[in-house]
C-alpha cells in the first residue's frame, strides 16, 4: 500500500493517547494526523481530516464515542479502545473494526491495524463511492441499534457546522418533520431555541422513550409532559395546546395513542 | 390456619390420636355405669374425635394469650373461661348423640339418669383435656417462636456479610484497575521512573484498601491517607483536569470511622464530576468536628448538561450499605445538588480514636 493510513486518536486521558502514539510508531505505513482530548473535538477533527481510521474511546466528557460516530457522515472506520467491556456488543452493531479492552498489547494492536488494513483494502476494491452502498444503515439507525431494545436516549446530538449541540431529552418540547431533517425545539418560552438535525421524524422517534414521547401528527413528536390540554376544534379535528400557549394539531390515530398513553 | 388443619395428613393423625383418647374415656363411662364394651366406645371414640376438633382451638387462645414473656393471670383466667366453654360445647354434642345412640342402636339401652351422669363425667374431663391441648399449643409455639428467631438472626447475619462483599467489591472497582494499568503501560515507554511510581502506588492503595476493609473501625486520618494514594493514581490519568482541595481540620482527623466510606465518595466526584467535564475542575474534601458530630463533605462541579442521574448512584448506595453494616446508626448521609456543584455531606458522631494503632 502506497496511500499511508491516516489516523486520529480519541481519548480524554493523555498517557493512553502517548500509548496509542508510542505502539503506532512501529507501524510506518500509519500517520497519526490528529489528537483528540474529547467528543467535540473529534467530531470537529475527524470532520476536517476524513481519517482512514479512528482510535475512538468510549466514556468521555460531553460527548461519548457512540455520539461522536452519529454526529459523522459517513462514519469513519473505528476501533474502539476502553477498559468497558459491556460495550462490546453495541460497537459491533456500529460496525467497529476492532475493540481493544484496556489495557492491551503491541501484538492486539497490530492484530486490530491489520484488520483496517484488509477492510481499507476490500473499500478500496468496491469501486463504487461510499454512498452507493446499498442498504447501508444510517448513523442514526445504528445508534438505534447499539442502544438496544427497551433503552432510550437520554440526549440527543445535534451537528451544526463546527458547533455540536448535546439536548437533554425532558428539555425537548416538540419534534417537526421538515422534509429530509427535524426541528428539535427545546422548552424555554419566546427565547427557545431550536435545531435541525439530518434524520427521519420516525427514525428519532424510535430512539425516544414511547412513554415521553408521542407522535401527535405525521410531522409532530410531542413531550407528554408539555401538554396543557387537548382541544376540540371541528369534529375529529384536534390541537394540543402546549404551557406556553402553542398548539400543534393532534392527527385522529395521534389522539388514540395520546388517549393509551395517558389513559 | 390452624398448623394442624393446613394439611391432610397431619389431620388424619390428629383424629387417629383422638380415637385412642376415646378408649380410656370408654373404659371411665363403662366403670361408672356397667354397659357393653362396643356400645362404651360407640359412644366414647367420636365423642373424642368430635372433642379434638374443639381442642384445637386452643391455637387462637394461645396465640392471643402468649405466655412468650411470662404466665400472666390474664392468659390463665383467659384458658379457664375457654376450657369451660370448650366442655360445655362439648356436652351439648354430648346428649343429642346419645339419645340418638339410644334410639337407634338396639342393645345400647341407658336410662335418662346414665346419659346424665355421662354428661357429667364429659364435662368434668373437658376442662383438663382442653388444658392439656393448650399446654401443646403454648409448647408448639415457643418451639416455633425460637426456630423464627433462630433464623432472623441467620439472616441478618447473611445479609450484613452480603452486604460487606458487595462493598468490598465495589471498593475494587475493576475499571479503575483497567484503567490505572493502562496508563502504567503508557508509562513504560515514555516516564520508566513514573510508571514504577505507578505501580508502587497502586500496589499501596491495594494493601491499604484491604487492610483497612479488614477492621471495625479506622481513623478519619487513615481514610484520607488512602484517599491521597488514591488521588495520586488518578492524577496520572486526568493531569491537570484533576485539581484537589483539602480543608481538614486536624482534630478530625483522629475520630474513629468505619473503614472504606471515604475514598469511594471522592471516587464517585470524579467518575460522575470531573470526569464529565472538559477542562475537569477541583474536588473538595472538608472534614471538621463540629461540637458531638464529625462532619466530612466531599463536593465536585458537574457538567449541568450532563443527563440528570436518577437516584444517587452505586458509589453512595454503596456507603449507606456500609454504614448499615457497621450499624452506625447516629450516621447521616446527604447528597445535594447545588447549580453546578454536586456535595454529599457524611455526619457521624465525632468518637476520638486510640490513635488507629489497634487491629
Amino acid at each position: 500500500m502506497t496511500e499511508p493510513m491516516r489516523v486520529v486518536l480519541v481519548d480524554d486521558e493523555a498517557p493512553a493517547r502517548s500509548l496509542l502514539r508510542e505502539y503506532l510508531a512501529a507501524h510506518p505505513d500509519v500517520q497519526v494526523v490528529a489528537e483528540c482530548a474529547n467528543g467535540f473535538e473529534a467530531v470537529k477533527r475527524i470532520g476536517e481530516q476524513a481519517p482512514d481510521l479512528v482510535f475512538l474511546d468510549i466514556q468521555m466528557p460531553k460527548l461519548d464515542g457512540f455520539e461522536v460516530l452519529e454526529l459523522l457522515e459517513p462514519a469513519p472506520a473505528v476501533i474502539f479502545c476502553t477498559a468497558y467491556d459491556e460495550y462490546a456488543l453495541q460497537a459491533f452493531e456500529v460496525h467497529a473494526v476492532d475493540y481493544l479492552l484496556k489495557p492491551f498489547g503491541r501484538e492486539r494492536l497490530a492484530d486490530a491495524l491489520e484488520r483496517a488494513r484488509e477492510r481499507r483494502a476490500l473499500a478500496a476494491a468496491r469501486v463504487a463511492g461510499p454512498a452507493a452502498v446499498a442498504g447501508t444503515p444510517s448513523a442514526g439507525e445504528l445508534a438505534n441499534a447499539a442502544r438496544g431494545p427497551g433503552r432510550y436516549a437520554e440526549r440527543i446530538v445535534v451537528r451544526d457546522g463546527a458547533q455540536v449541540h448535546v439536548i437533554p431529552v425532558e428539555r425537548i418540547e416538540y419534534v417537526e418533520a421538515q422534509d429530509d431533517y427535524v426541528a428539535i425545539h427545546e422548552q424555554g418560552g419566546a427565547a427557545a431555541k431550536s435545531h435541525l438535525k439530518h434524520q427521519p421524524l420516525a427514525e428519532l422517534a424510535e430512539s425516544l422513550d414511547p412513554a415521553r414521547f408521542v407522535r401527535v401528527h405525521r410531522s409532530y413528536l410531542l413531550n407528554v409532559e408539555r401538554i396543557a390540554r387537548i382541544e376540540l376544534l371541528a369534529k375529529d379535528q384536534r390541537v394540543a395546546v402546549l404551557a406556553d400557549g402553542r398548539q400543534l394539531p393532534v392527527s385522529r390515530s395521534g389522539h388514540d395513542r395520546l388517549k393509551e398513553l395517558l389513559g | 390456619m390452624h398448623p394442624l388443619l393446613a394439611r391432610p395428613a397431619r389431620l388424619l393423625g390428629v383424629v387417629i390420636l383422638a380415637a385412642l383418647f376415646g378408649v380410656p374415656l370408654a373404659w371411665v363411662l363403662h366403670v361408672l355405669t356397667p354397659r357393653p364394651w362396643p356400645a362404651a366406645l360407640l359412644f366414647a371414640v367420636p365423642m373424642q374425635v368430635a372433642f379434638a376438633f374443639i381442642a384445637l382451638s386452643a391455637w387462637w387462645v394461645c396465640r392471643r394469650h402468649s405466655v412468650l414473656e411470662g404466665i400472666s393471670g390474664r392468659a390463665v383466667s383467659a384458658q379457664l373461661v375457654a376450657a369451660l366453654q370448650a366442655s360445655a360445647i362439648w356436652a351439648a354434642i354430648g346428649a343429642p348423640w346419645s339419645v340418638l345412640l339410644v334410639r337407634t342402636v338396639p342393645g345400647y339401652d341407658l336410662s335418662r339418669l346414665d346419659i346424665l351422669r355421662d354428661l357429667g363425667v364429659i364435662l368434668l374431663a373437658g376442662v383438663p383435656l382442653y388444658l392439656l391441648s393448650a399446654v401443646a399449643h403454648y409448647l408448639y409455639l415457643s418451639i416455633e417462636a425460637s426456630h423464627a428467631a433462630q433464623r432472623r438472626v441467620l439472616e441478618t447475619e447473611v445479609t450484613a456479610r452480603e452486604a460487606e462483599l458487595r462493598a468490598l467489591r465495589a471498593q475494587l472497582n475493576p475499571h479503575f484497575l483497567f484503567n490505572s494499568l493502562n496508563s502504567i503501560n503508557a508509562l513504560v515507554g515514555t516516564d520508566p521512573e513514573g510508571a514504577r511510581r505507578m505501580c508502587e502506588g497502586l500496589g499501596d492503595f491495594l494493601r491499604r484498601t484491604l487492610a483497612l476493609g479488614a477492621r471495625d473501625s479506622v481513623t478519619l486520618g487513615e481514610e484520607l491517607a488512602l484517599v491521597e494514594r488514591y488521588l495520586g493514581i488518578e492524577q496520572v490519568r486526568f493531569g491537570d483536569r484533576l485539581r484537589v482541595e483539602r480543608a481538614v481540620d486536624p482534630q478530625a482527623t483522629a475520630c474513629q470511622v468505619p473503614p472504606l466510606l471515604l475514598q469511594p465518595l471522592v471516587e464517585n466526584a470524579i467518575k460522575h464530576g470531573i470526569q464529565d467535564l472538559l477542562e475537569g475542575g477541583a474536588v473538595r474534601i472538608e472534614a471538621r468536628v463540629e461540637g458531638a458530630q464529625l462532619r466530612v463533605v466531599v463536593e465536585n462541579p458537574v457538567d449541568p448538561e450532563a443527563p440528570s442521574r436518577r437516584g444517587e448512584g452505586v458509589g453512595l448506595a454503596n456507603v449507606r450499605r456500609r454504614l448499615e453494616v457497621f450499624g452506625a446508626r447516629d450516621a447521616h448521609l446527604s447528597s445535594v445538588l447545588a447549580g453546578e456543584k454536586f456535595r454529599v455531606t457524611l455526619l457521624l458522631p465525632a468518637i476520638a480514636g486510640a490513635g488507629g494503632t489497634r487491629d
